[in-house]
């Protein structure tokens, strides 16, 4: 892995280390053009997704290693647990604190 | 009884206190787990009785938290003599399936990320909810609801409301500044580290051994910095603070922290130091005629701004923000540590390709502590 080279020319940690760095500096700037926030929020997650997977694959050697299926199915294993959380704790009606018992609503401090 | 493995394991008498003797087959049983189990539980079980909600309640118990403490660590210390490769060389193979043959220390480390991996899940979900659970403060602000509830400076009442650090952070170029750089210095780190890999792995004989040396203890050392200015320009941005001077188009002025701008777990009477106050607020109104109506309807057609400075109680965005990040920051101060030995063994000329997997194995660890950045750093410092 650590010898690969991309299209046959260049060296593979390098040439991610360089796609990072471009895609770090598109997001900062992104930010600072003050775009809508729908279309803020866009860039950053359409930049965040290869970001993630560009160090998971190349960084840690998820792709192109002998062990990578397996170490992959393990990274992917709490997946499932994540969308849970993601979706039943993150994602919930904005309004489900009303109807959440007085101690666990947000603004209730009398600890 | 007559084949070798069961004639080796005979002789053995594999004991579930000693060290695994890798060359007599699968490792043996170990007490270790539980007596973890039983130091962390006593551990958990009494801390929880010295404090309540922060403050000592109860200081007769916290002999029995220091015995849980040393529990844990003699079991560590087991688990440690059992399965640490004392000659830096040798690497156990799992036998089990799905990992058969997969260097056990390398699927350990896998599992360990995931789990926390799914520490970092309920952060993020915790600020995903109350981000879309609590109204935004912009929101609050200029609904102009603050208003007719006189939740302002002058009565002391605050709204409960969400701000996000990125209000704070975005606001500049020169705030989202130390953000920026740490972004860049993490993703450099993760460069540096597989180039001392890379490095420490070249077989014998290609490359001189004294090059190697150097090559791999300036990668790490490298590392070591990136890591220690990342903790430091947190430390800027949560604490200290930094100052501009007047250079070409700048004006001389105080970038301030964000506990200076008074974004902290305790805020629950914030206000920003320019801003939020009703004047502005009309005036706001006036230049967007939509939002005008719902100003007005909120307030009333004869309110005349009077100068009031809505106040917020902010504790739970903050709190998230703190937490969070500061969550990661220990991953950061973790992996110092490991790298300042590291670093150490390297100049020593302590990695060989017989044993670079270490610098594998801790850079999957400093891989994932960039992973997570690589989130934390839009969704709580730009968005």
């Amino acid at each position: 892995m650590s010898d690969h080279l991309l299209f046959g020319k260049f060296d593979l940690y390098w040439a991610n280390f360089i796609g990072l760095i471009v895609l770090t500096a598109i997001e900062v700037a992104a930010v600072g053009l003050d775009f809508s926030e729908t279309i803020t929020l866009f860039i950053l997650v359409g930049i965040a997704i290869p970001k993630f997977i560009m160090i998971a694959a190349i960084f840690m050697h998820l792709w192109g290693d002998k062990d990578s299926k397996i170490l992959t199915l393990t990274a992917l294993f709490p997946a499932f647990f994540i969308v849970i959380m993601v979706l039943f704790i993150g994602l919930t009606h904005p309004e489900a604190s009303i109807g959440l018992p007085e101690w666990c609503r947000p603004g209730y401090y009398k600890l | 009884m007559s084949d070798g493995y069961h004639d080796n394991e005979h002789e053995h008498h594999a004991s579930a206190w000693g060290p695994h003797d890798w060359s007599h087959g699968a490792p043996h049983n170990s007490w270790s787990p539980i007596i973890m189990s039983i130091g962390i539980g006593i551990f958990l079980y009494t801390v929880a009785s010295v404090y309540s909600w922060g403050e000592m309640v109860d200081s007769s118990s916290i002999a029995l938290v220091l015995i849980g403490m040393m529990i844990t660590f003699f079991g560590l210390l087991i688990w440690w003599r059992q399965d640490a490769s004392f000659d830096g060389v040798y690497e156990p193979k799992a036998t089990g399936t799905p990992f058969q043959n997969i260097e056990i220390r390398k699927v350990a480390m896998w599992v360990f990320l995931m789990s926390e991996m799914m520490v970092f899940t309920s952060l993020f979900s915790t600020y995903m909810r109350y981000r879309f659970g609590i109204d935004s403060c912009q929101e609050v602000y200029e609904s102009g609801s603050w208003i007719v509830n006189s939740q302002n400076v002058d009565t002391g009442e605050a709204v409960n409301c969400f701000l996000p650090a990125s209000e704070l952070i975005a606001s500049s170029w020169f705030h989202i500044a130390p953000g920026a750089i740490n972004t860049f210095a993490l993703i450099v780190s993760s460069f540096t580290i597989v180039q001392a890999l890379r490095w420490a792995k070249k077989p014998v004989g290609s490359v001189d051994e004294e090059v190697r040396r150097k090559r791999v203890y300036r990668y790490l050392g490298s590392t070591w910095v990136l890591a220690i200015i990342f903790l430091t320009l947190k430390m800027v941005e949560w604490f200290i603070g930094f100052y501009i001077p007047a250079i070409g188009p700048f004006h001389e002025h105080d970038i301030m922290s964000l506990v200076e701008e008074g974004y902290t777990i305790h805020a629950d009477h914030y206000h920003p130091h320019h801003g939020w106050d009703d004047v502005h607020l009309a005036e706001l109104a006036a230049l967007h005629p939509e939002d005008y109506q719902a100003y007005l309807a909120a307030v009333g057609p004869n309110y005349e701004p009077t100068n009031a400075v809505m106040l917020a109680d902010i504790r739970v965005s903050s709190s998230t923000f703190f937490v969070t990040t500061g969550t990661h920051g220990a991953h950061v101060f973790i992996g110092i540590i490991g790298l300042t030995y590291m670093t150490w063994k390297a100049w020593t000329g302590g990695y060989t390709p017989q044993n670079a997997v270490s610098i594998e194995y801790f850079g999957l660890y400093w891989h994932f502590v960039d992973l997570i950045w690589v989130l934390v750093f839009p969704f709580f410092y730009l968005y």
